[in-house]
């Protein structure tokens, strides 16, 4: 697949070049183009406003601080935003709800995302919405809420087959072929 | 299925983070052993599940929080400049600033002109209490003159001759008026010596009666004497004459020398 960047996602690594020379004009261009989808998901996940907006803040402060960390030539910038931002909002809910299982993919040491494929090129974010839901739609009812409970929720294959009182086996196949249909019909969109 | 392609289909659930503790700790280690083909599905899985963030609500963050933010990072901005340290630390808008600034200001002015209002109050008030002095002086050289002058002019006033010892010096002259007073007039009237002054006594009609002391007074630099006794010590029908002697500063209870003046009452 061949990466092919679209006008944003160049100019997001534009505008992170410039604010990693502290140009605070800059940090607020890219505050302004993806704080409504970084503050819908984290909320979605800690499903408290006050709460949304400190994990919020926190994930913009410490774009601000440790703007070095992304990488421009490791993947696109809004993916490895969003994993920033849900990263951060998991783990104050699980700190919230003390649960003892901890991530190891520390926000401090963010992963490497693929280069942009298709799909990743110039959307602005309601037509990518529009776009993730309408594929969702096409999975069935299980695949969606055991996806949407990994993603949102934090919880492991077994404690997904717990709470839904499925079998093991039969939730990690949701999870698998509905990541894949979707990551099918992404690629088919584009 | 070989054992590659068992972890391969563990990758988009490791991404998800929905592997549990021992699969999770397997497919690291096969991943540990740099397996490009694995590396690169994980960060296209990466990808793939950073496009679930789009099934969230939409939602629009509150303008309280990028006001928040933003606030931060400029004083975190103006710190990193040289010399703005000190103004971006506090993170106090520069409005705020000279806000306080003009407060100042119209504080110290405030006070100054308070306590230039208040030296400039003092000061008339200062002037008022002379001036308030002077009228009462005036006043009260007025009220004096006036009755000089009705002691002088009232017919009923009796006029008293008071003849020196001393052939040589002048006479005095003294005017009673039975409710005004005494009026004492002189010109060319020696000076006492040293610390000594003149003093006016009242004689008796009585007996053997002793001489009652009155005012005490000295003539000015031209010799001229003009002495007002408002309130005698006696009355005029019960006075046989009147006496002026020199006496120490202040007078005396008697006469300690002879009468350089004496004015007999008819």
């Amino acid at each position: 697949m061949t990466p092919t960047y679209g006008d944003d996602v160049s100019s997001d690594a534009a505008l992170v070049e410039r604010f990693l020379r502290r140009d605070v004009s800059a940090f607020e261009q890219l505050y302004d183009r993806h704080s409504r989808i970084v503050y819908a998901l984290v909320l979605r996940i800690v499903q408290q406003g006050s709460t949304a907006e400190e994990v919020v803040q926190d994930v913009f402060l410490q774009l601000w601080r440790n703007a070095g960390q992304y990488q421009s030539h490791r993947g696109p910038f809004v993916p490895w935003l969003l994993t920033l931002a849900r990263n951060r909002a998991l783990d104050n809910l699980r700190l919230k709800s003390e649960r003892q299982r901890r991530r190891e993919d520390q926000t401090e040491e963010l992963p490497a995302i693929a280069q942009a494929p298709e799909y990743e090129k110039a959307l602005d974010e309601k037509r990518r919405a529009e776009q993730v839901r309408s594929l969702m739609g096409i999975l069935s009812a299980p695949q969606k809420k055991a996806i949407e409970m990994a993603y949102f929720e934090g919880l492991s294959h077994s404690e997904i087959a717990a709470a839904l009182k499925e079998p093991l086996g039969t939730v990690k196949s949701w999870i698998r072929n509905g990541l894949l249909r979707l990551k099918e019909g992404l690629q088919t969109a584009s | 299925m070989s054992e590659h392609d068992q972890f391969r289909e563990l990758i988009e659930a490791y991404a998800l983070g929905a592997l549990d503790a021992s699969e999770k700790a397997a497919l690291e280690a096969h991943l540990a052993t740099s397996c490009a083909e694995c590396a690169k599905a994980l960060e296209e899985a990466r990808l793939l599940v950073s496009q679930l963030a789009y099934l969230a609500p939409a939602v629009e963050p509150s303008d309280m929080l990028r006001a928040r933010i933003l606030r931060t990072v400029r004083a975190e901005a103006g710190e990193a400049r040289p010399g703005a340290a000190t103004s971006s630390r506090t993170s106090i808008p520069y409005w705020l600033w000279a806000g306080v600034a003009a407060l100042l200001l119209l504080s110290v002015y405030s006070t100054w002109d308070a306590r230039k209002m208040q030296r400039e109050v003092a000061e008339v008030n200062a002037r008022a209490a002379a001036e308030l002095k002077q009228r009462e002086e005036l006043q009260r050289e007025l009220t004096v003159v006036t009755r000089e002058a009705r002691i002088l002019t009232d017919p009923a006033s009796k006029k008293i001759e008071i003849v020196p010892s001393d052939k040589k010096i002048p006479s005095l002259e003294a005017m009673w008026h039975a409710e005004l007073g005494i009026y004492v007039t002189g010109h060319q009237i020696p000076v006492p010596r040293g610390n000594r002054v003149l003093q006016l006594w009242l004689i008796p009609k009585a007996p053997g009666g002793k001489p009652i002391p009155s005012h005490t007074f000295a003539p000015d630099a031209h010799g001229k004497i003009g002495m007002m006794v408002d309130n005698p010590p006696d009355v005029i029908a019960q006075t046989k004459a009147l006496a002026v002697t020199e006496e120490p500063a202040g007078g005396s209870a008697q006469p300690t020398s002879t009468p350089i003046w004496v004015g007999g009452i008819s």
